[in-house]
């Protein structure tokens, strides 16, 4: 073994907090320090993951003090795919925003990367914790600097979008408090495990109340319908990475809290069907409001939110095909969405409006970003041979084994407006000619690797889908056995 | 000693600190200045900590702190209240205050570039 899964928290927290004093040194460091993190702890997850998948989850007591008293950390196949997948997209975000604006100042660029290694340390934070209360603060310090990261630029409405952020995040996180406080009041633990053991001790009518609070306020961050009003404002007036780190890793984490939630730490015997309803709904509205959106920011936006609901319904069948299905989708949305990012950033690059009609043509101009561009599309819409077909396939047999047929015409009803609208932006790259008052951007080396390494993994698991569904497989296991979880986390002595 | 004027002690504590937390939603929700938005989230933060260590108190309970003579004065550990909620609640506060540090930020941001605090004179972005 080369580390415990502390350090994923230790090492970034510890970084940010030191990029200050190392930009004193020498100013490129505050840009150079978050990459070597990243690819350390990219071995490292890669490593641990490597050893849970055949040794069997690792339980980390923090500070001596053994569950139930103390907080664990729980680095298993399923929260250990997550964190993989997380700093895999960090570090690919890092390496596309490294000198993305040219002549950032030294300030700003030490803004962005402390934040962005915050919210890094809390996104895996909140999927590595056996602990609520620790969620909690972990789920603080990823807002916080989402709020920050949503309004960096100080020219556009950045900090009108950011409020609005930080009037949602602020309520969900009172009713997330609340809810800790009504299970701690009930329990008198704030362990997952232990209240997993002891959920049915607990007053019927606060334990329904509790995990209504606590979907509300995990909803608000992961983006769930009617809690989204923040999401496609942030997406759209953020900078153009930060939308992917959004995608890519904040509604994650948050995916992964409700899942938590509800499949280990609630027994309530409606919530699968709760979960496929508001993510029914959720996929409903955000389709319909992607296809009316003229930026092209808040079209990927709404998709970003669809798809999330997609997630959600597959995690509702509350089988293990389900959660396989379910974890399929949130790989392939985490890649192909911030490819689109990447690539559709550089596509409006020079506009200040960020408007679908300003991609007209840029296939001649751009070759490689449109390419790409195109690749994402078609990839998360679900066509073969690309990476989306394979989790969209797998939604569908999910659906068919669970008898749940209404659910299969839904998802394939929703795919045809994504396909109208993604389709649309496509046609207007290769087909339009380009507007007059548009200027395309030539991306950067960095940026153009990142975007060919995030297009070649969407082509090699949709050519090789076997290379990624042997650990989804094992974590989708690992999810579905809430006893086995249990007694690893309170065996410990 | 009397228990119901206890059990009325109680209740009020709850029934405080959810009134201060509703009073917190009205200012959020309902006003139009940024600044009375932020404190209307601050003070919601307030009644829930309130509402929390409440939740740790227990009649006649003495404050967590073991020190020497505890036992010959108090003769049990129980008599301590839960600490637990007490440490929740400091952390809490601190995350608060993180909170309303950003938020008044913004709102000097936003103040900066519209000239005015009113919610309703800043829509540049759908709400």
């Amino acid at each position: 073994m080369v580390g415990t899964p502390v350090l994923f928290i230790a090492i970034p927290l510890m970084a940010a907090f030191l990029m200050p004093l190392l930009g004193m040194i020498w100013k490129e460091l505050v840009r150079i320090v978050p990459g070597l993190v990243l690819t350390y702890l990219l071995i490292l997850a890669i490593n641990l993951l490597d050893h849970v998948l055949v040794h069997g989850p690792i339980i980390e007591v923090i500070a001596g003090w053994v569950p139930p008293i103390g907080i664990n950390l729980v680095f298993n196949a399923f929260s250990g795919f997550l964190v993989t997948l997380m700093i895999f997209l960090g570090l690919l975000v890092w390496a596309y925003s490294y000198r993305f604006k040219r002549n950032v100042d030294y300030e700003p660029a030490l803004k962005y990367f402390l934040m962005l290694m915050m919210l890094i340390t809390g996104s895996v934070g909140i999927v590595l914790t056996g602990d609520i209360f620790n969620m909690f603060v972990f789920i603080e310090i990823t807002s916080i600097s989402a709020y920050g990261l949503t309004a960096f630029y100080k020219g556009r409405n950045s900090a009108e979008a950011s409020f609005k952020y930080v009037m949602m995040g602020s309520i969900a996180s009172t009713f997330l408090l609340l809810a800790i406080m009504i299970i701690y009041s009930q329990l008198g633990t704030l362990n997952m495990a232990d209240i997993a053991r002891k959920i049915h001790l607990m007053n019927p009518t606060l334990k329904i109340v509790s995990y209504i609070f606590f979907v509300t306020a995990l909803g608000i961050e992961a983006e769930i319908f009617p809690l989204n009003g923040w999401a496609p404002d942030a997406y759209a007036e953020a900078p153009g990475p930060v939308g992917a780190a959004f995608a890519g890793i904040v509604v994650k984490a948050a995916v992964y809290a409700i899942i938590r939630y509800t499949y280990t730490i609630f027994d309530l015997s409606g919530s699968f069907n709760f979960l496929i309803l508001i993510g029914m709904i959720t996929l409903i509205i955000a389709e319909t409001a992607a296809i009316r959106q003229e930026k092209l920011k808040r079209m990927l936006a709404y998709s970003s939110i669809g798809q999330m609901g997609l997630v959600l319904v597959a995690f509702g069948f509350g089988t293990k095909e389900g959660v396989f299905a379910a974890l399929f989708l949130m790989l392939n949305h985490a890649i192909t969405k911030s490819l689109l990012f990447f690539s559709g950033s550089y596509l409006v690059y020079n506009s200040t409006e960020k408007n679908i009609t300003e991609v007209n043509g840029m296939s001649k101009y751009l070759p490689i970003t449109s390419l790409l561009f195109a690749i994402g599309a078609f990839a998360i819409v679900g066509l073969p041979p690309f990476a989306g077909f394979w989790s969209k396939l797998s939604v569908m047999t999910a659906a068919a084994d669970s008898n749940m047929i209404l659910i299969m015409v839904l998802v394939l009803m929703v795919s045809v407006i994504e396909l109208v609208y993604y389709l649309r932006v496509v046609n207007r790259i290769y087909f339009f000619k380009k507007e007059e008052n548009t200027q395309p951007q030539k991306p950067t080396v960095n940026a153009l690797v990142v975007m060919l390494i995030l297009g070649a993994a969407i082509l090699l698991i949709g050519f090789y889908p076997d290379a990624v569904t042997g650990i989804l497989h094992k974590a989708s296991a690992t999810l579905v056995d809430k006893g086995q979880y249990i007694h690893n986390v309170l065996s410990l002595k | 000693m009397d228990s119901t004027y206890f059990h009325f002690l109680d209740y009020a504590v709850y029934g405080t600190a959810v009134l201060v937390m509703l009073i917190g939603f009205y200012g959020a929700m309902v006003k139009k200045s940024l600044l009375k938005i932020v404190i209307g989230l601050s003070v919601i933060d307030s009644g829930l900590n309130l509402l929390i260590v409440a939740i740790g108190y227990y009649k006649g309970g003495t404050a967590p702190i073991f020190s020497p003579g505890f036992l010959e004065h108090f003769k049990s550990v129980s008599k301590m209240v839960d600490p637990v909620p007490q440490a929740l609640v400091l952390t809490a506060i601190v995350i608060g205050f993180g909170v309303t540090a950003v938020a008044l930020a913004l709102v000097i941001r936003l103040y900066r570039h519209h000239g005015t605090l009113n919610i309703d004179e800043i829509k540049n972005l759908k709400w």
